[in-house]
């Protein structure tokens, strides 16, 4: 999909909004771009990585958002033009630095995309709305509704952000970020990639009593940025009729659509820039209005801002919002389609409700699919491990990443997800005050992005202290395997030592045990051993995510081992379909009469249900039959 | 003009790949594009519905589909093809199907059997002015010995009967520059599906 990021002015190309972001940032000149993975955003760095050598700019993935950002504002505090692209989560890890580099500004274009999820397509933690972050930091923000906006705006982010000296939001939704559309590329400016940090006294640091004239400086800046983008950012697409609707993000595309299907004209004004509202703007729309409805997804911002002018300016003003649209969930055509219609008196072509109602009843009684762990993933066996030691009893904290999915049954081993690296420091808290045995499983992505301090945490304050299985696979798997420190290559594909998570914890004082996770005895002997350990005690679960084994395998042309069950032997024992429903690899498969056989075009050969199942029930199939 | 198709099937079995290609088909034909691809668990066996939308850029703005309202269901799993429903109705919408089954975990843990391709035909008919079910899958196993390529049977055998509406060529183009590693089987699976469509 890059090969197109880079093709020549001028040709119209079809791009993910996230692609068309990473050539807005190659075509406004970055010199660093830095980040930390995070999906809807992760295919910004996931481009800007794959074209980083050819355009000749530097890409890292940092250790988490926190770090990205300070990377990319160490850069533009030299002169650098720098991009961060996170996902809203990341904004909250990421915030502690943001805040005040605001205030400090900078000196070359800093652009911050970040990505909310309404509806939580891939994001299981809440459906926060990121806008807040922009008038909690004072920071301008600006949102594009489709691909080629995303590649306008991101130019425009890094000319504000220039401009007036100030870190700049671009702030999508899933589908804004995930959506694909005709794009036609510009020119591209000649990275800069060498500054200067020159000394400036006062400037870099907002200590009283500096603080409250920085403040006000942002003050002013934010009211410049109102003045001369307030009318270019924001559109009215002008209409017949005294209701208008206000709308921003996808949400825009959703309302001209949906007044095309219904045959209306109605003026609509497009929000393209949510911080600062401008207020000029807002009243040149509303001012001859009798009723305004306004599409935004989540919370009510523009909603309450509108309301607040309205107050001032057209007191008669009915505004339909939140009162007639869900806060919660992402909208589509189906959702707004109905509302428009009530408004506007008009009825969509198709009655929705009574379509879907339809459709419940075709889909009766279907398996459901659900995502699942790969066939021969290394988690499933470490779960399946440590519930053969720990029973159902134990308490198991769970984190983000692939091993999420052992929510479900029938794993059902991760009682609780918070955050990253929450895991481990609710189940120092859970310590504190129960006798219960707690397991701690964390991603080793995850562990270096936030499951330091809580780790260290137990070696200062816990004797008696959870028992922790990193599990281990080589990647940030989740979010499309991007590299981290134990990787042992960069974003850019450079080799480097890789950081060793055991010897990191022994720097803890920690017990350690390092074990391969496609063994089953070696996993079971090392956790019975740490289990009668009181003190901080860490099992490194080690085995290569199995969908990288199975890429690498096959681009050097190795067949990857396939296993069989033997059928006769499948019957002289009792139970084995427990074993095989506990277990859950998605190569099995229920038999015609009784039993299960794996479907060789499934199996990805790791070989551990040979080892769970009574000898002789699997088999490897040798080589050469495959 | 305006042309709604969805792809549906499992993840991590080319549905993406194969929403990049009939977008940049679209493309080459002069066709306004606009889609959504919902990356994230691609590859852990969840659904991924892909659209793609083309024609005119005045009449084209929604990445998404609207209920009911798709031309053209590309179904690489016969399941996911009942699920797709959705976005279908019997005045508008065309099923090609492949009838290769990705029976979910979740059937043998529950307990609740797959349904037989029959079954599924008929419980997708009331949504569609037509329904082809083509062995793509199998095809592809057995003529190039890589069922993943079933997915660019399907899409040869939805351009071969004219269910999707973009110039062979302009197909064959898309698939050149979105998978150049395996370009020459996925031509051939591309012909391979183009005869099929052509005879149905
Ligand atoms: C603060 C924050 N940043 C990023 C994410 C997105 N995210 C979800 S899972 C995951 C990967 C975790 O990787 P790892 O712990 O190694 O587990 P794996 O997926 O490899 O099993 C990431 C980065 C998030 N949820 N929160
Ligand atoms: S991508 Fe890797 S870690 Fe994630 S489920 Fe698949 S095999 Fe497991
Ligand atoms: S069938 Fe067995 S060897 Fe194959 S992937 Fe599943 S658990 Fe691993």
């Amino acid at each position: 999909m890059t090969s197109e990021v880079l093709g020549r002015p001028g040709e119209k190309v079809v791009l993910l909004g996230n692609e068309a972001i990473a050539r807005g940032a190659v075509e406004a000149g970055i010199g660093v771009a830095a980040a930390y993975p995070g999906t809807p955003s992760s295919e910004v760095p996931m481009v800007l990585a794959s074209v980083a050598d050819e355009v000749g700019f530097y890409f890292e993935y940092s250790t988490n958002e926190k770090v990205a950002f300070e990377t990319a504002a160490g850069a533009a505090w030299c002169g650098v033009r720098a991009i961060t692209a996170m996902k809203h989560f990341g904004l909250n890890v990421a915030s502690d630095s943001v805040l005040p580099v605001v205030y400090t500004g900078v000196r070359s274009g800093l652009v911050v995309m970040v990505a909310d999820d309404p509806s939580g397509w891939s994001s299981a933690q809440s459906e926060q709305d990121t806008r807040y972050y922009a008038r909690l930091a004072r920071m301008p923000m600006i949102e594009p509704s489709n691909p080629q906006e995303c590649l306008d705006y991101t130019k425009l982010a890094f000319d504000i952000s220039e401009e007036f000296e100030i870190p700049v939001f671009l702030r999508t939704t899933t589908k804004v970020s995930h959506s694909i559309g005709t794009v036609e590329l510009g020119e591209i400016r000649e990275p800069k990639t060498r500054g200067e940090f020159r000394k400036d006294p006062g400037r870099f640091y907002s200590i009283r009593p500096r603080l409250q004239e920085l403040h006000g400086r942002v003050d002013d800046k934010l009211g410049r940025i109102e003045e001369k983008y307030g009318q270019r950012l924001n559109q009215v697409y002008p209409g017949e009729g005294n209701i208008g609707i206000i709308a921003l993000g996808v949400g825009f595309e959703y309302c001209r659509e949906g007044l095309l299907q219904l045959g209306l004209t109605t003026p609509i004004a497009k929000i393209g820039m949510t911080h600062p509202m401008s207020e000029e703007f807002i009243t040149g729309f509303i001012e001859d209005k009798e009723a305004v409805l306004i599409l935004e997804e989540l919370e009510p911002i523009i909603e309450d801002f509108v309301k607040q002018v309205a107050k001032d300016v057209n007191p008669k003003l009915v505004v339909h919002g939140k009162d007639m649209l869900p806060r919660s969930g992402e909208y589509n055509l189906e959702t707004i389609l109905p509302v428009l219609g009530e408004v506007f008196g008009k009825k969509p072509e198709v009655d929705f409700k009574a379509h879907e109602r339809q459709v419940r009843e075709a889909e009766r009684g279907l398996p459901p699919r659900k995502p699942v762990l790969c066939p021969g993933c290394p988690h499933r066996s470490t779960f399946y491990a440590v519930k053969e030691v720990f029973g159902d009893r134990a308490v198991y904290a769970g984190d983000i990443g692939c091993y999420i999915l052992g929510i479900f049954e029938p794993i059902e081993m991760q009682d609780f997800v918070i955050s990253m690296g929450a895991s481990a420091g609710l189940a120092h808290g859970i310590t504190r005050v129960s006798d219960q045995d707690v397991v701690v499983f964390m991603g080793d992505s995850t562990f270096f992005h936030s499951g330091l301090p809580p780790l260290v945490n137990y070696s200062f304050n816990a004797k008696r202290s959870p028992l922790v299985v990193v599990m281990d696979n080589a990647i940030t798997a989740m979010t499309g395997h991007q590299p981290h420190p134990g990787s042992g290559f960069t974003g850019m594909g450079e080799k480097v030592k890789p950081v060793k998570i055991e010897d990191v914890i022994k720097g803890f004082g920690a017990k350690v045990r390092v074990v391969g996770a496609f063994n089953q005895r070696k996993l079971i002997e090392a956790l019975e051993e740490l289990r009668e350990i009181e003190g901080p005690r860490v099992l490194v679960a080690r085995g290569e995510c199995r969908l990288l084994t199975r890429r690498r395998l096959k681009s050097k042309g190795i067949p990857i081992v396939k296993y069989v069950i033997d059928a006769d032997q499948w019957k002289v024992h009792e139970d084995l379909e427990e074993i095989a429903e506990q277990f859950a690899c998605p190569a099995f498969m229920q038999g015609e009469e009784s039993g299960y056989y794996i479907d060789l075009d499934l199996c990805w050969g790791c070989g551990v249900c040979k080892q769970i199942f009574p000898v002789g029930v699997v088999e490897a199939l040798r080589r050469e039959a495959l | 003009m305006k042309f709604d198709v969805m792809l549906t099937g499992v993840g991590g079995e080319g549905v993406l790949t194969s929403g990049v290609v009939i977008a940049r088909a679209a493309n080459l034909e002069g066709h306004y594009v606009r889609g959504v691809q919902l990356h994230g668990l691609a590859q852990r066996g969840g659904v991924i519905p892909t659209f793609v939308r083309f024609g005119s850029e005045d009449e084209i703005h929604s990445p998404g589909i609207m209920q009911a309202n798709a031309d053209l269901i590309l179904a690489f799993e016969p399941l996911e093809a009942v699920r797709a429903c959705y976005y279908a109705r019997k005045e508008k919408t065309i099923f090609v199907i492949s009838d290769h089954r990705y029976i979910p975990v979740y059937s043998s843990i529950l307990d609740i059997p797959y349904p037989k391709l029959g079954e599924i035909t008929r419980r997708v008919i009331p949504f569609s002015k037509k329904v082809s079910v083509f062995s793509a899958h199998r095809l592809a196993k057995e003529k190039l010995g890589n069922m993943i390529l079933g997915t660019t049977v399907l899409i040869g055998a939805a351009t071969g009967m004219e269910a999707l509406p973009l110039e062979e060529d302009n197909v064959r183009k898309a698939i050149e520059t979105t998978v150049p590693g395996e370009l020459e089987k996925n031509l051939e699976a591309f012909e391979l599906g183009l005869k099929l469509g052509r005879s149905e």
